[in-house]
């Protein structure tokens, strides 16, 4: 290729990438200036223009992806300051989705090698290449995010927090307070909720599925009932107050950890209801609680801050 | 202008790391200044290369690669005009600046003086 052709093919490769409207008239001009300049180089190198000397001049100004992108406003689709934050539930959130589908698909036993790199490939195609789209909703979320804050700079402006608030405010601690006297009401005795919904008439296998063993109702149902009563007066004393104290705070995750401990011990132990099916799936509710609340605080405990200078030595 | 000079006469003292750190910080003040340097000299028309030789000449190399587009971006802005002048050799593409290029020009002038000022108390108290 001769020095023309080389900066045809360049200027191509940066012009397709621009906007059909300016495409041609950039074009036309990067070609005259770049011609100028390679001419220039020559001279003061004292070399004759050639496709080698045009490629190396080429190659020194720039990808033509990054030359054309130059040429128009810098597009952010995640804003600089969200991106740890981007790469750390996107790692988190894989790692939980691969987690949870070698759980599932290496439970059943395997007799051979041939039956590991059966599962490992039905979690690749089934799991794997499919959690795909959770990065792809935290680009849609953190791109929304920062497209709303450019939009409306006023309104996204930072705003002092009280620790002590109660989120969503005495409503949303009134709704929990109303939860736990439900959950209350069901853990006594499950069957008052086919007594409420049926008026007593519901088929007598769902008042079986319903019916707790002996086991659970001497040893965790007692257990759980109280870690869950002793949550009603401290949410009243927040509801009063509006403010979350320290104690209370205390208090809270000690229950907490009280409540997602009898949990496990009681999925851990025999079971709960007499049938098979309901005894599964209170048991994963329970679980699915447990976990939840263990995220929670331990997401709380990674985000809390305690100013403190650091040991002398240490940066 | 002095800030750029101060850290080119200090580079050569550096580590290796060092070196690193110096070429991406001095590439932070250059690009604060490219745009002031631009229009600073577009107060009359000139072509991209005419325009690249003459802050060079002033000690304000710019790449081409960089200095092009920008021309493009100013003028999408609404900061600078510019029109093909297609008579005798090659076609050269003129930009100058315009009413709006002008006000913005001014004020920045005025803001780099300010800060240079600035820096120059700092460092000499160094």
């Amino acid at each position: 290729m001769n020095a023309n052709d080389v900066i045809e093919s360049y200027v191509t490769d940066v012009a397709v990438r621009l906007p059909r409207k300016q495409r041609n008239d950039v074009a036309f001009e990067l070609r005259a200036l770049l011609n100028e300049e390679l001419q220039d180089k020559a001279e003061a190198t004292g070399r004759i223009v050639d496709g080698t000397m045009a490629v190396e001049f080429l190659q020194a100004f720039g990808r033509p992806a990054d030359v054309a992108a130059r040429y128009r406003p810098t597009l952010t689709i995640i804003d600089p300051a969200d991106g740890h934050a981007f790469v750390r539930a996107s790692i988190t959130g894989l790692v939980l989705i691969w987690g949870l589908g070698l759980l599932q698909f290496f439970q059943r036993p395997i007799g051979s090698g041939w039956d590991f790199l059966q599962s490992l490939g039905q979690w690749w195609g089934a799991v794997l290449i499919p959690s795909m789209w959770w990065p792809g909703v935290l680009v849609v979320g953190f791109g929304a995010a920062s497209w709303v804050r450019r939009q409306s700079p006023q309104t996204s402006k930072w705003k002092p927090r009280a620790g002590d608030r109660i989120n969503g405010g005495r409503t949303a601690m009134a709704m929990g307070l109303a939860g736990i006297l439900c959950g209350l009401f069901v853990l006594i005795e499950p069957r008052w909720v086919l007594d409420l919904l049926f008026g007593g008439r519901a088929a007598p296998a769902a008042y079986q599925a319903l019916t707790y063993t002996d086991t659970f109702l001497r040893r965790q149902g007692p257990l759980l009932f109280v870690l869950l009563t002793l949550n009603i007066p401290l949410m009243i004393t927040v509801i009063v107050n509006g403010r979350w104290s320290a104690m209370a705070r205390r208090i809270e995750i000690g229950l907490g950890l009280l409540t997602c401990a009898a949990m496990m011990w009681t999925v851990l132990d025999g079971p709960v209801f007499m049938a098979r099916a309901s005894n599964g799936a209170f048991k994963f509710f329970l679980v699915l609680i447990a976990a939840f609340t263990l995220i929670n605080y331990g997401i709380k405990l990674h985000r809390s801050v305690r100013p403190a200078p650091n040991q002398q030595g240490q940066s | 202008m002095k800030v750029l000079t101060y850290c080119a006469e200090h580079s050569t003292v550096h580590t290796m790391g060092d070196a690193d750190a110096f070429g991406k910080l001095e590439l932070e003040l250059r690009r604060g200044v490219v745009v002031l340097a631009t229009l600073s000299q577009l107060r009359a028309p000139r072509y991209g290369y005419e325009l690249r030789q003459a802050l060079a000449d002033k000690g304000m190399a710019i790449e081409e690669g960089t200095l092009y587009p920008l021309l493009r971006r100013l003028e999408t802005q609404g900061l600078l005009k510019s029109e093909w002048n297609t008579e005798g050799g090659s076609p050269r593409r003129y930009y100058s600046l315009n009413a709006d290029g002008r006000k913005l020009l001014k004020k920045l002038t005025e803001s780099w003086q300010g800060m240079n000022h600035a820096m120059d108390r700092l460092l000499q108290e160094g």
